[in-house]
């Protein structure tokens, strides 16, 4: 006979069966009373009318006589841009940083480890407010060379144009991030043997060359699931964007719902969209996981 | 063996939660929030909160400003004690959910009384005769050079997000055809913060706002509030649609602050006006409108002297006004439109018979 | 020339930081005006609790602080040690308890709730609710019934793919749809029932990396002494799987403390939440240097005594593995 159906077992389960049962019986009950009686039900209609709002940052054209769909493609965008530059520059500072604490030069070591043990501990939000209001809406109105132009309104670059929204939720996320990620290559240059390093060592290679061709490559395994996290980390933390003004993916859906008032369906269309996200980064960190790792085998 | 058990199961349980949902009624829940209220003995009021003036939290925890007034008068009415009130702190985003899910009883929070939040088909509130009388417009610095609305073409205006500011600016903008970048904050606070540290050229905010924020700069004569109106903002506390009783409740006593700043009855002369009407008979509107007799209040559904309990406890419209935003407050606006129908204003109460 | 350039660095960065902290130290000093953070200490500590009643929450907040110090330096006596535990565990109920009011106290409702204090409930309230459901989540993630194996994971996969934000905010709109119609429960314990089934979903996978790192024998030899399976959790496989998810769980634990600062954005009136109604106050407008990093020490402090503490119950639970 099955194990399910063996007697207490089956009782046991039965009972939990039910009470769920019950349980989510009166949940759909109580929901269903609701959405009847505030007018909230399921309807997507709304997404083709005008938006009727301005955005501050477009990747692509907009006008407020677009749809609500569009306004919400182009927050979509405006997130992408964030989280991509975001990562990569996360990733640079983080190897930097955690490489740093294995340096023989023992300031260097000492200001990895104070910068990683000051931003763990304070709220990343806090961190996006301090930098959006204090240090960016601070700039002075300088030119730094002819290519780059520094002021409170934004960032021009190379001819691009970066509004000081972009840049705090940039720098905030990217710092904030870029710690753990020290703490996480930390780890995973700790777990390369000793033997490895003095190896090198007494072969006369430089710690630089030393590090980016012996150590961080067989660190990688160690790293890559625990990094994994960390960029999804930083998509989620994107988020935060509304606090300072950027108009991400979060911040025009509440525009949005506040507008239309169908917070149902704007959920489940932000729910879909962090949702595909999500997928993509695991997805191209599996890929870059196997690869490193199957590198590695050939390579033994 | 076991797959067409589990399968069974799971169709049984299908079968039961369609069962529920289909039982769903409608049921209880369609009594007068009034009547909630007065048997709960408090009244929940949403308020913002951060609006210097309006509803403020100030350093010893407690909530002051017009709105919050409104919500004590609104309690002194409903249960007699204007003391029994809870205050929930609103963003601009949530406050009609939470009206309309009925974590508050009252939204007394600023809200511009329009078209889409009052049909059913849109938020499906129901509001209150004006309590303030309001227009968008635009604060810029003196040293900006910018002295109308279209010397802002092109440039940075900070704007709070999740409210009507951000639409009409769009709208009054899109109407002369100038271009414009909105910079969004969540809260009136930041884009204060953002348009002082020059994010923008202007912010843009009800006037009254904006001459609520001025009050608290370092230099508030080096900022101007431009002549260009962008809207109406017809302020007024607003219930959820679809409550006779709870609507006619809140209209009439906002109806009663007007009306007793009309007949000159202040906190002050309260009780010495009472005794007189109590005693005189022939003063039979004063005696209707202080619940002496007439019943008027008993046909709201209110105590017969809910006036008297009103007056007592906040003043009139006058004092409630000059408590917050008169000449010898951090706030400072002139009442303008604020003003009395017979002094040239738009402040006028029906007749209480 | 390695070398050279190392010290050429060091050199650099250390001037650097010498006029950083330089110029950092004199305007703590003199440019500064902190009124806007002493003026307001009440508020931060406990938001608008009723004048009164105010030694109430003051006195959470210091009964916690001196508990962390007490358990910090480890006391020697041997009862006070074996008491330690209760008196953590008494904490909650007692904070709740005089913040509330009711058996004795005045009752104070939750939305006069704020500053420091409610910070502290928020992330104790959220912990605990989440930490049973996140047991359950990745004991249902390892079950064998195949609807309790995939609701779970269903379940584990969303929340931790949407934004905790996401969550915070449409649980504030939505979980009043679920309650029968006249019932509400106040923002407070919204946001903590939100806050705890999304932590729920992480703390369940770390639980389960713990129950994974279980070998399949222990719960033989349970099987063999003749524990069911039920003792054999509770009793061999559970306690052994929270020593190996510890690190992890404290990690957690220190990011809700970190995390309750989003409900700010929903007009919590916790610590960061207060601080922003503060600075609509016509008198701090524009002090938002010395509040921001004012609520960075706090926030710092305390994050650090919570890591520190974790350190130290690890190093009690296991001293072998985490002499690591």
């Amino acid at each position: 006979m099955p194990q399910m159906f063996r007697r207490g077992r089956f009782w046991i389960q039965l009972g939990v069966v039910v009470a769920l049962m019950a349980f989510g019986g009166l949940l759909i009950n109580n929901i269903t009373v609701n959405l009847i009686r505030t007018g909230l039900g399921l309807d997507f209609g709304w997404l083709w009318r005008p938006a009727g709002f301005a955005l501050a940052e477009t990747a692509l054209p907009y006008a407020p006589t677009d749809s609500y769909a569009w306004a919400l493609v182009i927050g979509w965008m405006n997130s992408l841009k964030v989280i991509l530059v975001g990562l990569l520059l996360a990733t640079m500072l983080g190897v930097a940083a955690g490489a740093a604490r294995s340096s023989r030069n023992r300031l260097l070591r000492s200001l990895s480890g104070g910068y990683v043990a000051l931003i763990r501990q304070v709220p990343l939000l806090l961190q996006l407010l301090f930098w959006y209001f204090v240090a960016f809406l601070g700039l002075p109105d300088t030119p730094v060379g002819g290519l780059i132009h520094v002021s409170n309104q934004g960032i021009r670059l190379l001819g691009l144009n970066l509004s000081v929204e972009f840049c705090s939720v940039l720098t905030g996320l990217v710092v904030f991030t870029g710690a753990s990620i020290a703490e996480i290559v930390r780890g995973g240059i700790n777990a390369v043997s000793r033997g490895q390093w003095e190896a090198f060592r007494s072969l006369g290679l430089s710690e630089g060359l030393g590090l980016r061709r012996i150590v961080l490559p067989q660190a990688l395994p160690a790293i890559l699931p625990a990094l994994t996290s960390q960029y999804l980390n930083l998509a989620k933390n994107s988020t935060l964007a509304i606090a300072v003004g950027y108009a991400d993916l979060y911040a025009v859906s509440d525009t949005t719902i506040t507008q239309t008032g169908r917070a149902i369906e704007g959920f489940l269309l932000l729910l879909l969209s962090f949702l595909l996200l999500n997928l993509v980064i695991s997805g191209g960190m599996a890929l870059m996981n196997r690869a490193v790792l199957g590198r590695l085998q050939r390579s033994r | 063996m076991s797959r067409p058990i589990s399968c069974r199961l799971i169709g049984a349980v299908g079968g039961l939660i369609g069962l529920l949902s289909g039982c769903a009624t409608l049921g209880d829940g369609t009594g007068s929030r009034l009547d909630l209220v007065q048997e709960r003995g408090e009244l929940f009021c949403g308020v913002s909160g951060k609006i210097p003036g309006f509803s403020f939290l100030s350093p010893d925890g407690r909530y002051a400003g017009l709105d919050v007034d409104l919500c004590k008068a609104m309690a002194a009415a409903f249960v007699g004690d204007s003391s029994k009130v809870q205050y929930r702190p609103l963003t601009a985003p949530e406050r009609f959910t939470a009206l309309r899910s009925g974590e508050i009883d009252l939204l007394s929070r600023n809200t511009t009384h329009t078209l889409s939040r009052d049909a059913a088909g849109g938020n499906g509130l129901s509001f209150a005769p004006t309590v303030f009388h309001d227009g968008q417009g635009l604060m810029v610095s003196v040293g900006s050079g910018v002295r109308s609305m279209a010397d802002l073409s092109g440039k940075a205006i900070c704007v709070g997000s999740g409210t009507t500011t951000e639409q009409n600016l769009n709208d009054a903008f899109a109407a002369q055809g100038l271009p414009y970048t909105p910079i969004k904050y969540q809260d009136l606070n930041q884009v204060v913060g953002g348009y002082l540290q020059g994010r923008c050229a202007a912010m843009t905010s009800d006037r009254s706002q904006l001459a609520s924020a001025r009050s608290g700069f370092k230099d508030p004569q080096e900022h101007v509030i431009l002549a260009d109106r962008l809207s109406k903002e017809p302020l007024a506390p607003a219930v959820v649609g679809g409550d006779q009783r709870m609507a006619d409740a809140t209209n009439w006593v906002v109806y009663a602050l007007i009306e007793a700043e009309e007949r000159g009855i202040t906190q002050a002369n309260l009780d010495d006006v009472l005794e007189q009407a109590v005693a005189d008979p022939s003063q039979a509107a004063l005696r209707r409108f202080l619940g002496v007799d007439g019943g008027l209040g008993a046909k709201l559904g209110l105590p017969d002297d809910f006036v008297v309990q009103v007056i007592r406890a906040t003043g009139n419209y006058g004092e409630i006004y000059n408590r917050h935003l008169g000449p010898g407050s951090a706030v400072t606006i002139p009442r303008g439109p604020n003003r009395l129908g017979g002094e040239g204003g738009l402040m006028i109460a029906p007749p209480f018979t | 020339m390695n070398r050279w350039l190392d010290r050429w660095l060091t050199l650099m960065l250390l001037a650097l930081l010498g006029w950083a902290g330089w110029s950092c130290l004199h305007w703590l000093w003199h440019g500064a005006d902190w009124t806007v953070v002493v003026t307001n200490l009440p508020l931060y500590a406990v938001g608008s609790y009723p004048d009164a009643e105010r030694w109430r929450p003051l006195l959470c907040i210091v009964a916690v602080v001196v508990l962390i110090v007490i358990t910090l330096l480890g006391p020697r006596h041997g009862g006070w040690r074996r008491s330690l535990p209760l008196l953590w565990s008494a904490m909650a109920p007692l904070g709740i308890w005089l913040l509330a009011g009711g058996l004795g106290l005045s009752p104070v409702g939750t939305q006069s709730w704020g500053g420091f204090s409610l910070t502290l409930l928020l992330t104790a309230g959220s912990g605990l609710l989440a930490l049973p459901l996140g047991v359950l989540l990745a004991l249902g993630r390892r079950s064998d019934l195949p609807v309790l194996r995939g609701g779970s994971t269903a379940y584990i996969e969303l929340m931790r793919a949407i934004p905790l934000i996401a969550v915070l905010f449409f649980g504030q709109l939505l979980i009043p749809l679920f309650l029968p119609p006249g019932v509400e429960i106040n923002r407070v314990l919204r946001a903590v029932v939100a806050f705890a089934l999304f932590a729920a979903a992480y703390i369940a996978e770390d639980v389960r990396g713990g129950l994974q790192a279980i070998p399949p024998t222990q719960r033989e030899a349970a099987a063999v002494l003749g524990l069911s399976p039920w003792q054999s959790l509770q009793l061999v496989v559970l306690p052994q799987a929270f020593r190996v998810a510890l690190p992890s769980l404290t990690n957690q634990a220190v990011g809700l403390l970190q995390n309750t600062s989003l409900m700010a954005i929903l007009g919590l009136v916790e610590l960061l939440g207060i601080s922003r109604s503060l600075l609509a106050n016509p008198a701090f407008i524009g002090r938002y240097l010395e509040v921001y990093i004012w609520l960075a020490a706090v926030y710092w402090l305390a994050c650090t005594a919570m890591a520190l503490l974790a350190r130290h119950l690890e190093i009690q639970l296991d001293p072998v593995r985490s002499a690591r």
